[in-house]
């Protein structure tokens, strides 16, 4: 079942085509990795398929709703990470999570319990009285993180979960990806670890320039590159030194 | 409800009052507005420019001046000198004077000195032959000497003419006896001034400042208190980047927007009745005979500020403004901080807003009473008009037009504001 649908995708920044044309889909179950280097659209991709970005072209669904046309229910579908995205420094660590499980219609008991839950997976416990803003920068991604997985939606949207925070926590955030993908959420992040994405994804898209410039499993990428570091495959396959881009 | 944010960091609250609890209604705009209450009742600027600003301002604008200038907090000190020794009737009228702080002197004295150098608000001198020209039939001349700098010295001149007025006429009634004439036959026209009102009675000073300061102080409270709240919430909210995964939450950006203008409201409303109370007792204060002693009539009226039969129209009156104010102001704050790519973009936007918005209040006590129906239809001034025709003069057709076009102006600003939080931009900048 395609969780996530990507038709024509593109968007125009006046002159500059951001995303150009980029069509694809991710299964239920998928981890699904968006590479690329600095400046190649995957932030603008994410931001239009979480619908904060209007595409000048093409279309977006989720679980089968277009997310421009009907967003609220599209984005019930969906837990968000952005990229530069920060906590309410006046809250505390728990209440910035009540503030969005409430926003997504969470019931007391079931909130409750993911809240103590999450604090406690991600090492955040003694922080949960504590205002985010005494918070270090990787205790605040963290933070956030929670606020996308909160509810366990069917569709999580990270843009560079790991970026910031330290190796535990790295960890237990893949562990945690992991686990919902076995739960049956589907996932799509951004990443510029490539050890991290050689790990964790079934599938994978390099996109360049706004171009989707390869498309498949890491194991079919690596074959295509003929290395067997991922870091290898990703810098020959943008560089366009081998295979046929898609 | 006890808050307590230590050094920690640590917020404790024992009520679920003052934070996002579990309970809270589900809502999205309630939630969004208590969010938002919660966040700014824990930023300390808060109280001090919802409450303690608005409060403490109008008793100083209104009142402090008043009580600086009366002669009963700081008696004018005035320097008598009576240079002709005849003049032994009118130095009396001059030592009854109250609220002064006056010395005789019978010879002459340095006027420069006096009120350059030895902090004199008044000298007045009393020449030589002055009785015996007052009492030769013509005219005794007495010298003020003042300093054109200091109100002070005005108002120690009012009240020596006062003692000098006393004494004339006492002067000029023995003169009219002897002569055998009566005081009307040298006034052949005498004016009488009679207050007109709607209410057809005479209203007391306290009432017209009241029904005249209070409105529109309330009204530009109202209207641009919640300024810095509506930057905090929507361009403050770009800055600290926590806008983006909000809009990410499943709920329409109307219900956001409607959450946050809930709380914006409620706080220009918690501004606006901070400065009922505060202009109340800033206009009570003024008017009190502390304030101005030497007019009776005031004296005795100030004890009232408004007629109890009045107070319903009044406060009545006075709540439609800090309601409709704060709307109206918010819809505009909200759209400007919404339109700015920046937090710095965002306050100066308002703070022009701030003083655009203050000149139609401002403006109306002034506006010829033949230019009123053009302020009934323009924004804004509709607002203060409608605040003064429902105080002032309840005329149906003249309430029923500025609410009108309150309303409308209102819609207007309210719809404009959701397109403008409604643009990608909201985000990016
Ligand atoms: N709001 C915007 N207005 C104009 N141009 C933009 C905007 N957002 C992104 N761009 C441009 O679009 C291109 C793609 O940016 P994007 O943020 O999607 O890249 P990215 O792949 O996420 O890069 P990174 O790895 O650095 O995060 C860049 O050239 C960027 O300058
Ligand atoms: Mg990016």
């Amino acid at each position: 079942m395609k969780v996530l649908e990507v038709v024509e995708l593109t968007k125009r920044f006046g002159e500059l085509v951001a995303v150009d044309g980029l069509t694809f889909h991710v299964d239920k179950g998928d981890i699904f990795g968006l590479l690329g280097p600095n400046g190649a659209g995957k932030t603008t991709t994410l931001r239009m398929i979480y619908g904060v970005l209007r595409p000048t072209r093409g279309t977006v669904r989720v679980m089968g709703v277009d997310v421009v046309r009907d967003p609220v229910k599209a984005r019930s579908y969906m837990g968000v990470l952005p990229e530069e995205s920060s906590v309410y420094p006046r809250l505390t660590a728990e209440e910035n999570l009540i503030y969005f499980g409430k926003l997504k219609g969470m019931d007391e008991a079931e909130l409750r319990r993911r809240v103590k839950e999450l604090l406690e997976a991600l090492d955040l416990e003694e922080k949960r009285y504590v205002i985010a803003d005494k918070l270090s920068k990787g205790q605040k991604r963290k933070l956030a993180f929670a606020r996308a997985v909160l509810n366990k939606p069917p569709l999580l949207i990270l843009d560079e979960p790991t970026s910031g925070v330290d190796v535990m926590s790295a960890r237990e955030i893949r562990s945690l990806i992991r686990q919902y993908a076995q739960e049956g959420s589907t996932i799509i992040f951004s990443s510029h670890n490539m050890w991290e994405v050689e790990r964790l994804c079934k599938t994978v898209a390099i996109i360049n320039r706004g171009k989707l410039q390869h498309l498949g499993s890491v194991e079919e990428l690596k074959r295509l590159s003929e290395s067997k570091e991922f870091e290898e495959v990703f810098v020959k396959l943008v560089k366009g030194e081998v295979g046929e881009a898609v | 409800m006890r808050l307590f944010k230590g050094s920690s960091g640590v917020v404790r609250v024992t009520r679920g009052l003052g934070q996002l609890g579990y309970s809270l209604p589900d809502k999205p705009w309630l939630v969004v507005a208590w969010k938002e209450l919660v966040e700014a009742l824990r930023d300390r600027r808060t109280i001090v420019n919802v409450i303690l600003l608005p409060a403490i301002m109008m008793p100083i604008f209104i009142a402090l001046p008043m009580m600086i200038m009366s002669p009963k907090t700081v008696p004018p000190r005035i320097m008598v000198s009576i240079q002709d020794p005849e003049a032994i009737e009118i130095a009396n009228y001059f030592r009854e004077l109250k609220d002064v702080n006056l010395t005789i002197k019978v010879e002459p004295v340095n006027v420069t000195d006096l009120i350059i150098n030895q902090g004199y608000d008044l000298v007045v001198e009393v020449p030589q032959g002055f009785y015996s020209n007052v009492s030769s039939g013509g005219s005794g001349v007495i010298y003020y000497y003042y300093d054109p700098y200091q109100m002070r010295s005005t108002l120690a001149m009012s009240l020596v003419q006062e003692a000098i007025n006393d004494y004339s006429e006492k002067v000029l009634k023995r003169r009219l006896e002897a002569v055998n004439l009566t005081e009307e036959y040298i006034s052949p026209v005498q004016s009488i001034s009679v207050q007109v009102t709607a209410e057809g009675e005479q209203v007391s000073p306290g009432e017209i400042m009241a029904a005249m300061i209070i409105p529109l102080m309330v009204g530009i409270i109202a209207i641009t208190g919640a300024g810095t709240f509506a930057i905090d919430m929507i361009a403050g909210e770009r800055e600290r980047k926590t806008i983006e995964a909000l809009l990410t939450a499943p709920v329409k950006r109307i219900e956001i927007l409607l959450g946050k203008f809930t709380t914006l409201t409620l706080l220009s409303f918690l501004s606006g009745v901070s400065t009922i109370v505060s202009s109340l007792v800033g206009v009570s204060l003024m008017v009190s005979p502390m304030a101005v002693p030497y007019d009776n009539q005031t004296a005795a009226m100030a004890t009232q500020i408004i007629e109890p039969s009045r107070l319903p129209l009044f406060i009545s009156g006075v709540l439609l403004t800090v309601v409709l104010g704060g709307l109206t102001g918010n819809a505009i704050m909200v759209m400007a901080a919404s339109l700015a790519k920046s937090f710095k973009e965002a306050q100066q936007y308002v703070g022009f807003l701030v003083m655009i918005l203050m000149v139609p209040m401002i403006a109306v006590p002034y506006v010829p009473q033949s230019l009123y129906w053009l302020m009934r239809l323009l924004p804004i001034a509709s607002l203060a008009m409608l605040a003064r025709d429902l105080i002032v003069n309840p005329n149906w057709t003249n309430v029923l037009t500025s609410l009108a076009f309150t309303l409308l102006y209102l819609a207007v600003f309210l719809v404009l504001s959701s397109k403008m939080f409604d643009r990608e931009s909201l985000v990016f900048g």
